[in-house]
């Protein structure tokens, strides 16, 4: 009888395999990285051409969505296009408006969802008294302020949309620094509009 | 040598066991540095009193609550009497149901304000309010829905008993209900119109029974906002309710909870009964003269722990039977009429060729279970077709893609293509769905054929009006049937769609559901029983809802409400009964007279105007045509409120009020947080998966190294 001996070749083939899968899981987990990125550039153009008189501009041909706002948080330097609808589709390229609610920067409760560890990562950093601006095409920016912040369980927490006052919602999942998707918990910052107020901060914002 | 041999290998796996080892030690350390997901947090408030509370929506089923201090949080009244009485007209039942509660304070200068939450089916009207103190009833008064809280508001203030009821959502109604006294018991008696639900081949009736039995939260955990001013965001937890675990709260001890509900009905039908029974509760059917029944309770106490359930089947006949019903109101006449398909089908005239063509979203937002349960919806439905049908499969996400060319008669090759392509199916892109319908639409209309359109989608598109605009225009004599598949369809797109397709909508929830669903769904389209109905020309002017009649299909009545100064002796009905012309006259000399046809003729007007939103109106437009038919019919809607209010003051004024309440809680519209979508990607999780990976294949590099 003689032993299976591993011959040099069918143990190479194993680091192969595992640098190939290695490789691959990176690939696609930076690509989600570089997807967010990628996308608000897009929108970014979108938003201008949006914002010169055209309706439902596509950033991209195939796309599903379209930039419905920009969401600018001038004491971050946080600038991004809000798209149309949240849903696992869109949220990869950017905060979505979750369409029952009220149109940005219109009367009512506007809720926005994004993921925590792409274009929602700064809500960890939004304080108190935070300012935060929505532009929308066909009014002046909006000034909303932070109220709070708070940890829910979505399970069973809902967001009221007529309370009679106009505010801004985020939403995001809970906890921010964890690798595993699927919590249960949500991080949801509410900020409630001011009268618009010193453009200066606005320009401050978009240069 | 075979035992060098054998310690060799056993070396070897040794040191490659110390490796695997080493790898799973380092890999279990990556994990453990990394936050674990944290254990839910503690609500930031954390209510555990003696007596228990809830949330509005807790409650299934009417109910007293108290407002407690806590805003947003209640708690329940024991229920001392319920009393309902139902009378059902065709496919209308009417409703009474008076109850009669207590403050169960005995303090004195307790005096409380309770809300009454009433959960009803989507078609119920509420239309009528009592409140009984003492011998006196005070009747409700519909007002505008502003005005009729401020009068509330004010004799609140003014220490008057009052009541109020408004509707929070098309199926949720609240009675809030100020001054009660310590001790006293006021009994609310509340009116209600509803349509009967109608499947296949019967016809039932529900009446939540279990009033004060099942809807206490164990532990009510709630996350609510608590800042004393009351302004911002509110995110309450609204628990469902867990019968096992719950016990009912008794505020009264020495009362108890006692819970006797007495309940009669009378049944008119409009066509031969051939059975009626109660499920869950042993009834007595007493028969009356003219074809109707009286139906009570064998047992004065009943189970408060199941709903009351009524069903009865049409006896068995092959002709459609219409039914009609009118009612004299203000000098007008209104006129129900019911279309009733047979129950047993002639099968020489059942089936007609048909041309199905199936329009299946594959946009991005159908991705994940959506896509499944659509395909696994179109899958049944290729098994159903027959030789002599042709049909066609059209996908759409930015491109518009079809199977065949035109519509392919159907053999065994064809399917199999079918269910070959139905499995390539994935979701991605945008969402071209008026393309995808104008395709559909050019198939050349044929008279011969039943030509149906079944759209199967998650409804997530803009550009509504467009997709209306071209069906009217477009849609000549087929018919368009939609699906909605997925967890938040835009069932007002699909259900618009459907009513101008002049066919139905099917909303699946989850994949299970898929074949009770569409097994119905698809046995409806085999065999339409009249088509095209309409009354004949010769009828005088009238208002009629729904403004166009539906097809008449197998197992599913269609009524007609109309109006009208005075009604013809008789009409004509006339519609085609597979191809062939068909008319049936109508007679309204000796229709039976029956309350409650106006307030459905209302209601149906309401909800067509309310559909107006939909069409580009504007809203204030709406608002006031629903107003003026609400004020007149006395309904309770989203713009009305009904409100009574007892002259003579009960509480006395100077003494203060019951510790001042937050503003009122009002149940808003609200989005529940899991509906909206996950905020992460696995991106995280994919980077430390890869760098994990390429590590193990470093070690298991060196490990090679040193064998070779």
């Amino acid at each position: 009888m003689i032993p299976i001996r591993p011959t040099s070749r069918t143990l190479l083939i194993l680091p192969v395999c595992l640098i190939a899968v290695g490789l691959w899981q990176i690939g696609e987990g930076s690509w989600i990285y570089a997807k967010a990125r990628l996308a608000q550039y897009l929108l970014q153009r979108a938003w201008s051409r949006a914002l010169a008189g055209e309706t439902a501009v596509k950033p991209w041909p195939w796309a599903d969505t379209f930039p419905v706002a920009k969401l600018i948080v001038p004491s971050m330097h946080i600038d991004l296009i809000v798209l149309n609808g949240a849903y696992g589709r869109t949220l990869a390229f950017g905060p979505g408006y979750s369409e029952p609610s009220a149109f940005p920067g219109s009367p009512g409760t506007t809720i926005l969802t994004g993921h925590r560890d792409t274009h929602f990562r700064f809500l960890r950093r939004l304080r108190q008294q935070d300012e935060i601006v929505i532009e929308t095409v066909h009014q002046r920016p909006q000034r909303y302020i932070v109220q709070r912040s708070q940890i829910v369980d979505a399970r069973t927490a809902s967001i009221r949309l007529t309370e009679g006052k106009d505010q801004l919602t985020l939403v995001t999942c809970y906890p921010f620094d964890t690798v595993f998707t699927g919590s249960p918990l949500r991080y949801v910052v509410t900020a409630i509009r001011v009268p618009s107020s010193p453009l200066r901060s606005i320009d401050r914002a978009s240069p | 040598m075979f035992k060098r041999l054998l310690r060799a290998s056993i070396e070897r796996s040794a040191r490659c066991f110390k490796y695997v080892s080493l790898y799973a030690v380092l890999s279990a350390l990556c994990v453990a540095t990394l936050p674990a997901p944290a254990a839910p947090v503690e609500p930031e408030l954390l209510h555990t009193g003696i007596v228990p509370t809830m949330g509005l929506g807790d409650v299934s089923e009417g109910t007293l609550l108290f407002k407690t201090n806590q805003r947003g949080r209640f708690t329940p009244a024991p229920v001392l009497k319920t009393d309902v009485q139902m009378a059902v007209t065709g496919i209308i039942a009417r409703t009474t149901v008076r109850q009669e509660f207590s403050n169960p304070s005995h303090k004195k200068g307790d005096w409380l304000e309770g809300i009454y939450v009433f959960p009803l089916p989507e078609t119920a009207a509420v239309d009528h309010l009592r409140m009984h103190v003492g011998e006196r009833i005070i009747e409700g008064v519909i007002k505008e829905r502003s005005e009729a809280k401020k009068t509330y508001e004010q004799a609140k203030q003014e220490g008057k008993r009052t009541s109020l009821v408004e509707q929070e959502r098309p199926n949720i109604f609240t009675t809030s209900v100020a001054n009660i006294g310590p001790g006293e018991r006021i009994t609310v008696e509340i009116e209600y119109q509803e349509t009967i639900r109608s499947d296949s081949d019967r016809f039932q009736l529900r009446f939540p029974m279990a009033v004060g039995q099942r809807y206490i939260p164990g532990t009510p955990v709630i996350i609510e906002n608590q800042a004393p001013k009351g302004t911002g965001t509110i995110l309450d937890t609204d628990r469902v309710p867990d019968a096992s675990r719950i016990t009912p709260p008794v505020q009264a001890p020495s009362r108890g909870p006692i819970n006797p509900l007495s309940l009669s009905l009378t049944l008119h039908p409009g066509f031969p009964v051939s059975k009626v029974e109660s499920p869950y509760h042993p009834i007595i059917v007493v028969p009356d003269a003219d074809g109707g029944f009286q139906i009570s309770l064998k047992a004065d106490a009943v189970p408060g722990d199941r709903d009351f359930q009524l069903i009865w089947y049409p006896a068995p006949r092959t002709e459609p039977l219409a039914t009609i019903f009118t009612e004299q109101k203000n000098g007008e006449t209104y006129a129900l009429l019911m279309l009733a398909p047979p129950t047993h089908h002639d099968d020489k005239v059942a089936s007609i060729p048909r041309d199905l063509t199936f329009i299946i979203d594959t946009s991005g937002s159908m991705a994940g279970p959506s896509i499944e349960q659509a395909k696994s919806s179109l899958a049944a439905a290729l098994t159903r077709l027959t030789t002599r049908d042709r049909f066609n499969i059209i996908q759409f996400n930015n491109t518009v893609r079809s199977l065949f060319p035109s519509l392919e008669p159907v053999t065994a090759s064809s399917i199999r293509k079918a269910i070959r392509y139905t499995e390539t199916l994935s979701a991605d892109g945008g969402t071209e769905i008026v393309s995808a319908v104008r395709q559909a639409l050019k198939s050349p209309q044929d008279k011969a054929r039943l030509q149906q359109i079944v759209l199967l989608t998650d409804g997530q598109v803009g550009n509504e009006e467009e997709l209306f605009e071209m069906l009217h225009l477009r849609l000549g004599t087929r018919r368009l049937f939609t699906i909605g598949i997925g967890p938040t369809p835009n069932s007002h797109l699909m259900r618009k769609t459907a009513e101008i397709g002049r066919g139905t909508f099917t909303y699946i929830g989850n994949v299970t559901e898929v074949k009770d669903n569409l097994d119905l769904l698809f046995r409806k389209l085999e065999r339409p029983v009249l088509n095209d109905i309409a009354f004949d020309s010769s009828w005088p002017a009238v208002e009629q809802y729904p403004l166009q009649i539906a097809d008449l299909y197998e197992g599913e009545p269609i009524v007609v409400a109309v109006k009208a100064g005075a009604l013809p002796q008789q009409a004509t009905l006339k519609g085609f009964a597979a191809n062939q012309p068909w008319s049936m006259p109508v007679s309204f000399k000796h229709a039976s007279s029956r309350g409650g046809l106006s307030v459905y003729w209302a209601r149906e007007k309401i909800s067509a105007l309310m559909d107006e939103t939909y069409k580009g109106s504007v809203e204030e437009a709406i608002r006031k045509a629903v107003l003026d038919v609400a004020l007149a019919h006395h309904l309770v809607s989203k713009y009305t409120s009904l409100v009574a209010v007892d002259v003579t003051p009960a509480r006395p004024t100077n003494t203060a009020t019951e510790p001042e309440q937050p503003a009122s809680a009002k149940m808003d519209e609200s989005i529940s947080i899991n509906e909206l979508a996950k905020g992460a990607t696995s991106g995280q999780l994919q980077l430390l998966m890869g760098l994990a990976t390429l590590t193990l294949a470093w070690l298991v590099w060196g490990f090679w190294k040193r064998v070779a």
